[in-house]
């Protein structure tokens, strides 16, 4: 482009192409271009002006990401998930005046470009896993919805138990959930085995709840989730697991405790 | 189309709420809690209009105790893209629900294209641009039915294209749509800085009767340039610039931004405060005087629009 004959349109397309293509580089004729559009200074040249909107751009939205990914960047590490993430801005630049759903597709962008392509390994699943779960709590943290603040009691009948509104289960091939709160904790926890995991994330009182729970609370809650009532959900439970009634009935007023106290139930 | 006098009738009739702080979630609990005496709060549009959970629940809370102003990030009055009607229903709707006493941007664009930057960057000051920005300034404020007040950003570079200096584009802005101004103190000093102007002579173009609001904030000096961070307290010769200020606009609604490394609440209101000594013809400036420090790996903050700060 030549000084003075571009109209507005050429000329936001052309800088919105330095900032976000990190191909454009040193080359002698990107520079007399940015020279012959923008003014140097008493300071700075006109390829420097530039280049702290360039610097800043890809800075930013990594730090987007990083907040948004806080358990996923200590696991990959500064330099990993940075590799990433400037890999992941630059196919899937934001469209979006929101920067809450700019990590929208990273786990999916893992999933497609995860390293170990030739020969597969355990912990590109796990960093997969992690960033689902990481970008799934910050959707729950912001959905509409109405909460309900009706809490039950211990005298409340089975049959008017339901879910709370925002309830979420999770089923991971790795202990997902204990990690992430590990993390929130400050633990600094280790790089965990694969090890099948469950959770429930609720919101109440529009702050995140995160429940670990076992296998099968989670297909309880799962048959709930799907609409049954308790005792259709023990019913199915019992079914699949062929589990001794008598042993259930013994266990469910620990249950009903528990998920009444943590909050996964209203009236 | 409304009549731009009526807009400009409208923005001359604004309030002055006093002094104000930006929202930061960091502090909804203390804030919340506390009801500490503050002016008014200035909230970032984007942070609230698709919220379903706390962020709007503690705006709705808050705009029932204080007054409120929304201030945007996205709206992009410069791009060449069409008027992104999605964002200005949303933002129509927040309005709605909380009753600012006025809607606020920028001065600059965002992205073409549909993609977005997530930056204000720089406008090309000329006439094609005054009339395509005029234009959309119009639509807006009809849409809206309110007018708009824009702010000057920190620039970090001019265009050879431009014909325009940045304080007379706004005063036409203002002539041809009635639109009103937020004056950012502390981006004029760095883009004077940067671009090799004279920010006093900048303020004292202003179409000063425009100016319904002034930002003050600190930044970070890297040698060669400034950067406009947001981060720390706001610098003496900024303090010298709202003092000019204050006394050419007659003293209008004035809010310290802060958004990164952001304080606890009570640090973050007493810099707001010091605003009051600097109003005061008779304003000294001799104390407080801190060496610039330089840095090289800073990113400009325009504002605290980062993604929600869920487990907080």
């Amino acid at each position: 482009m030549e000084p003075n004959n571009f109209s507005l349109i050429q000329l936001q397309n052309w800088m919105q192409g330095m900032l976000i293509e990190s191909e454009v580089n040193d080359d002698p004729g990107v520079q007399q271009q940015v020279n012959n559009i923008v003014n140097s200074s008493k300071r700075l040249s006109a390829v420097r002006h530039l280049d702290i909107y360039r610097q800043s751009y890809i800075a930013r939205l990594r730090a987007c990401m990083q907040n948004q990914f806080g358990a996923l960047a200590y696991s990959l590490g500064k330099d990993l998930f940075e590799l990433f993430a400037d890999q992941y801005l630059e196919a899937n630049p934001s469209n979006s005046y929101s920067l809450n759903t700019l990590g929208e597709k990273f786990p999916a962008f893992l999933e497609a470009t995860r390293p170990d392509a030739q020969q597969r390994e355990i912990w590109p699943d796990f960093m997969i896993e992690l960033a689902g779960f990481e970008y799934a709590l910050s959707a729950i943290f912001d959905e509409q919805a109405v909460e309900n603040d009706n809490k039950p009691t211990n005298d409340t009948p089975d049959g008017g138990l339901k879910l709370a509104p925002v309830f979420y289960l999770f089923h991971h091939r790795f202990p997902i959930c204990n990690y992430y709160l590990e993390f929130c904790q400050n633990k600094k926890p280790e790089l965990p085995l694969e090890q099948e995991s469950f959770c429930v994330v609720t919101r109440s009182n529009y702050k995140l709840g995160l429940f670990p729970i076992r296998g099968a609370q989670y297909y309880f809650l799962e048959s709930m989730k799907k609409g049954k009532s308790v005792a259709e959900a023990a019913d199915e439970l019992i079914g699949k697991f062929n589990f001794n009634r008598n042993e259930f009935g013994a266990i469910w007023p620990e249950w009903r405790r528990s998920f009444i106290a943590s909050g996964f139930f209203c009236r | 189309m409304v009549n731009k006098q009526t807009y400009a009738e409208a923005v001359k009739n604004l309030p002055n709420p006093g002094l104000g702080l930006g929202l930061r979630s960091k502090h909804f609990n203390h804030i919340l809690e506390h009801n500490p005496a503050v002016d008014w709060f200035e909230v970032i549009s984007e942070n609230f209009m698709d919220s379903g959970g706390r962020p709007r629940h503690v705006l709705r809370q808050l705009a029932d105790r204080y007054p409120v102003v929304m201030h945007g990030v996205s709206l992009s009055i410069g791009s060449t893209d069409p008027l992104n009607i999605e964002y200005l229903s949303k933002l129509r709707t927040l309005a709605e629900e909380v009753n600012p006493l006025w809607i606020s941007d920028h001065l600059c664009w965002t992205g073409v294209n549909s993609l977005n930057t997530h930056d204000l960057l720089p406008v090309v000051l000329n006439d094609e641009s005054l009339k395509h920005i005029c234009n959309r300034i119009n639509q807006i404020q009809d849409f809206l039915q309110r007018p708009v007040v824009f702010e000057n950003p920190s620039t970090y570079l001019t265009f050879k294209q431009s014909t325009i200096n940045e304080w007379d584009f706004l005063r036409y802005m203002t002539e041809e749509t009635g639109c009103g101004l937020l004056l950012d103190v502390n981006n004029v000093y760095v883009s004077g800085f940067n671009n090799d102007f004279d920010p006093v002579h900048y303020i004292h173009q202003l179409p000063h009767d425009r100016i319904v609001q002034m930002h003050i904030a600190g930044h970070q000096h890297c040698g060669n340039y400034i950067i406009d961070t947001h981060d720390r307290k706001v610098v003496q010769d900024v303090w010298k610039l709202f003092n000019s200020a204050w006394q050419l606009t007659g003293g209008v609604a004035t809010l310290l931004e802060w958004d990164s490394q952001i304080p606890e609440f009570e640090e973050y209101h007493a810099e707001l405060l010091k605003a009051k000594k600097y109003m005061n013809t008779l304003s000294t400036f001799k104390d407080e005087e801190t060496a610039p420090l330089y840095n090289e790996a800073v990113v400009s903050n325009p504002v605290d629009f980062l993604v929600s700060d869920i487990m907080g």
